[in-house]
């Protein structure tokens, strides 16, 4: 456990609100940058990173030391940014439809190599997304990983190399 | 496999934004929304015991309506029949001990 996240869990425990205003300060723009890489678009990002973090400070008492604060946040994060994505698929608006649309106003379209490599994400299976991301973007170990993605941390780093080799793969093909 | 594409020429780079002051308002629209839900709660756990509050009473008030009227009724046959001459009064105490309908409901 890092230092300030030693901090944020003792001042949760003294003043929730002071605390929760700490965690938040935190843990805002990594939650929503992991959210909206699963869910894409800007508006399910922010509905979803405000429902983690009301989870978050509601199911606070639930959470244990020593485990990692980090990887219990970005779990309730995840959980939720997957109810997202179920509730889409039921709908049947996939979430890589938001690229094919051109319709978020908050995505660099013209960015090509950048959009390509999101697709690619996104065409992997959700354990090897999930590992993929945690791993790429947020830099955490396998055992953090695998805390989240609730699996070992031989299989998160399973999940992570065959991810890297599929993107590899996506982004060398010619579609 | 054709190992053409490098991960460094792409970094952490995202084609996705956000609009300008976005994690500023984050953090007061999570805290609004939480206080929100609060009030939302509270005032739901006060309706819930207004409402558990005025069953009670409707209830008591039934209960102890409902003995009232069984009370005042006993009371008031048994004034009417003190009213009756003794003669009336042992031909209903007959008629009502011959009849064999009452004289089950009894024993059942």
């Amino acid at each position: 456990m890092t230092t300030s996240d030693k901090e944020i869990v003792s001042a949760m425990r003294e003043d929730a609100e002071k605390g929760f205003r700490l965690l938040m300060a935190q843990y805002k723009e990594p939650l929503y940058w992991h959210i909206r890489r699963l869910v894409v678009s800007h508006d399910d990002a922010q509905d979803t990173v405000q429902e983690a973090f009301i989870r978050i400070f509601r199911s606070f008492s639930q959470y244990s030391e020593p485990h990692s604060l980090r990887a219990w946040i970005f779990r309730i994060a995840t959980n939720e940014a997957l109810r997202v994505i179920e509730r889409r698929r039921k709908d049947t608006m996939p979430i890589e439809t938001v690229f094919d649309a051109e319709a978020d106003s908050y995505i660099n379209y013209s960015d090509l190599e950048a959009v390509r490599l999101q697709k690619a994400i996104l065409s992997l299976p959700p354990k090897q997304q999930l590992a993929f991301n945690l791993r790429y973007y947020d830099e955490m170990d396998y055992d953090e990983i695998a805390a989240i993605a609730d699996t070992t941390a031989a299989s998160a780093k399973m999940n992570y190399h065959h991810a890297k080799e599929r993107i590899i793969k996506y982004m060398n093909s010619n579609d | 496999m054709d190992n053409c594409f490098d991960f460094s020429s792409i970094g952490k780079r995202m084609p996705y934004t956000v609009p300008d002051d976005f994690f500023d308002k984050m953090e007061e629209n999570v805290c609004a929304s939480l206080k929100g839900k609060r009030k939302v709660m509270i005032k739901r756990l006060f309706l819930a015991a207004a409402a558990a509050i005025a069953l009670f009473f409707v209830l008591k008030a039934t209960l102890f309506k409902s003995e009232s009227i069984a009370t005042d009724d006993f009371a008031s046959v048994e004034l009417a029949f003190d009213n009756l001459s003794t003669d009336d009064q042992d031909y209903l105490i007959a008629v009502y001990e011959e009849d064999e309908f009452i004289n089950e409901l009894e024993l059942n």
